[in-house]
């Protein structure tokens, strides 16, 4: 594969390129690709991509994709052009399992196959913000979840109360991070479980700052490092790769498409979804990415439901579980907030969603969380048990595309639930649900027992 | 706006640049914009009628999915073109001024995809946006701001540690004296209307399409 310091003197003497200029050639050659390879919405609406031939063209596009723009460095202002045969040798080359953790808390993250059978890997939460005097208690919980196999970290606004601003007070507060999930995962009693820095800010020296086996990063544990939209990288986020390459850890990439950004509509958010965690393979040597595509107005809690990201990110998922070693995770991001009914039918449609489209589990979040206000266990556990029936039942892609459909039908006239604090709705000291959440549970595990699926509990 | 001070003839042209502008056809409507100048059609009208009208179904289409980030860019650059045509008769002093927005991302953030949407959004709605980038100083934003004697600072973060430095920004204006100079907008994923008050922004956004609502607002328009 190529070097990490092939890609750092690429960012240094490859071509100069105006940031605008960059952008209207991303809009351009996927544009001209959407047209090209025939990528297109089916007319009927479905969940559930069964089109193998689509998948087949939209990965031919990604990497024709890739080949035209290559990678653009936002430091230098320089492209980072790509061969064809670099590409191929990255994904060729990439590992399809990675270890994580020590002792008996270790793990293997596996890539999973479409409409696998295996269950699947879960990072059951974190990637938002906690307060200082929950931390510890909150990373606790999520260990004790048995199937957890990593744990992300979170990002705050105070440290030993004072408001972090500058880099001092970011490099100290990334340490304090690793301090408290550390120190979670003992408590939990699983001192070996791998934890992942989720960076506070993307500066080198936060970056790096917090390799520490004692008490920070250890070698074993993984790190945060995500490309931009638009095939953007940094060379702070470069550095980082390069170090903890050396080092050992493993990286995690945040590596979906936005549609209505500069890959346009759907179409060209497939081609982008797909290209973009090979590019943060190559330009970071991110092996585990989360995948596929979203829109703005879900992302932003406009809207609960929209089919056609559902199954745009079935195509992209299909597309890397089958031509490539991508491993890829479903960042399950609910409209609604924790404790409410429809939090638990969001959640649930993408735990039936992942396992067919061969994506393990990653860190589900409020799309809108605030401080204490984005997760508990509830939802990963949930999302678990969901995920473990779907596999258990054998379903395949057109039986799980017939249930989204069903459980679709409870968001009409629905407007997102803004949901609770974690005090509010789980009882942290007892590792439980408080009673109105655990209604919730029974009355969304009931509903969706109605509608065939075979949960147990 | 009303449309009975054009005449049939006048009101079709007019209509034909406006479909021109929402379709992105450039050259048409450049072509469109001469014929709009030679017709004698008092030129702000027509820019308030076609470009304002066109820059509205522009921000509905987005909105509603058809449209995308780089249609507006295009059309941001298109309408600039369009509207320096339709200027080329108006005397210098009777130009109608802009309000002028000056929008970053602030210090130690890199993030500008929503940066970018709200700029373009803003810009198609008939400000004049000067994006300034990413990464960028407090000192550097509000000398941008007096340069261009901007009328609102508009900030973006996306990283709940780089959220102090709106309040930075917006500290430095009242130290310097200047905080009753510019009004100051903020939003970003981490953002809320409880911290833009709390720190004294003028005006938070939800997304892009809210910002156009509160630059309006804040500027009484």
């Amino acid at each position: 594969m190529i070097t990490l310091l092939e890609i750092a003197e690429r960012t240094q003497t490859g071509e100069k390129i105006e940031e605008k200029k960059w952008d209207r050639m991303f809009f351009e050659t996927i544009s001209s690709l959407v047209k090209k390879y025939g990528i297109a919405c089916p007319a009927e609406h479905c969940y559930i991509n069964r089109d193998d031939d689509m998948a087949a063209r939209a990965y031919e596009a990604a990497i024709d994709f890739l080949e035209a723009m290559g990678i653009y460095c936002i430091t230098t202002h320089r492209r980072v052009a790509l061969t064809r045969e670099e590409i191929l040798t990255a994904i060729r080359e990439a590992p399809t399992e990675i270890l994580m953790g020590e002792g008996r808390d270790r793990r293997i993250w596996k890539q999973r196959r479409v409409e696998g059978q295996e269950k699947l890997n879960v990072c059951p939460g974190h990637h938002t913000p906690f307060s200082e005097d929950l931390a510890g208690l909150v990373v606790s919980n999520f260990a004790q979840i048995p199937r957890t196999d990593f744990i992300e970290g979170f990002n705050f606004s105070h440290i030993d109360g004072r408001e972090i601003i500058g880099a001092p007070m970011e490099v100290y507060a990334s340490r304090r991070q690793l301090n408290w999930m550390r120190e979670g995962v003992r408590k939990a009693g699983r001192p070996g479980l791998a934890v992942v820095y989720y960076p506070i800010n993307t500066r080198a020296e936060d970056l790096i700052g917090v390799m520490d086996p004692e008490q920070g990063l250890r070698r074993t544990d993984g790190i945060l490092l995500s490309l931009l939209p638009d095939l953007k990288m940094e060379q702070d986020m470069l550095s980082a790769a390069i170090v903890y390459d050396e080092y050992g850890s493993f990286k995690l990439s945040g590596s979906f498409a936005i549609i209505g950004g500069f890959c346009g509509g759907i179409e060209g958010a497939i081609i982008e979804g797909i290209a973009k965690p090979i590019a943060a393979m190559i330009a970071y040597r991110d092996y585990i990415s989360y995948t596929g595509v979203e829109h703005i107005h879900m992302l932003n809690g406009r809207q609960i439901l929209m089919p056609h990201v559902n199954w745009g990110r079935s195509v992209v998922n299909q597309a890397l579980n089958r031509f490539s070693h991508t491993i890829c995770m479903r960042w399950v991001i609910p409209t609604s907030g924790p404790g409410t009914d429809l939090c638990l039918w969001e959640a649930a449609m993408q735990a039936v969603e992942a396992p067919v489209n061969g994506m393990n589990l990653y860190a589900p979040r409020h799309c809108r969380t605030t401080m204490n206000h984005g997760q508990t266990p509830v939802e990963a556990e949930w999302m678990i048990a969901v995920s473990d029936a779907v596999i258990d039942q054998g379903m395949d892609r057109q039986g799980a595309d017939a249930l989204l459909d069903r459980i679709a039908g409870r968001f009409e006239g629905q407007k997102p639930a803004a949901g609770f604090d974690i005090t509010q709705c789980y009882d942290l000291v007892h590792h439980q649900p408080k009673p109105e959440y655990r209604e919730a549970i029974d009355r969304v595990r009931a509903g969706l027992r109605e509608m065939g699926l075979r949960l147990d509990g | 706006m009303e449309t009975n001070q054009f005449s049939p003839e006048d009101k079709a042209l007019l209509d034909s640049l406006k479909e021109a502008i929402i379709a992105l056809d450039d050259d048409r409507a450049a072509a469109i914009a001469e014929e709009v100048v030679e017709s004698g059609i008092d030129p702000k009208l027509a820019i308030r009628y076609a470009i304002t009208d066109a820059a509205l179904v522009l921000g509905e289409k987005f909105d509603a999915g058809e449209y995308f980030l780089p249609h507006l860019v295009i059309s941001g650059d298109l309408m600039d073109a369009v509207t320096k045509i339709l200027e080329k008769n108006i005397p210098q002093s009777e130009t109608e001024k802009k309000k002028v927005i000056v929008i970053a991302t602030v210090q130690a953030d890199v993030h500008s995809i929503g940066k970018n949407l709200v700029s373009t959004m803003l810009k198609s709605v008939g400000f004049e946006v000067v994006d300034i980038g990413v990464d960028v100083p407090s000192a550097a934003i509000i000398a941008k701001a007096r340069e261009r004697n901007a009328d609102i600072i508009a900030l973006s973060s996306l990283l709940t540690t780089t959220m102090p430095y709106l309040k930075e920004v917006i500290d430095d204006l009242v130290s310097m004296n200047l905080r009753d100079r510019f009004k100051v907008m903020i939003g970003g994923g981490p953002v809320t209307r409880e911290y833009a008050d709390r720190i004294g922004a003028d005006g938070y956004g939800r997304d892009a399409i809210d910002a156009i609502d509160v630059a309006k607002k804040i500027l009484s328009l």
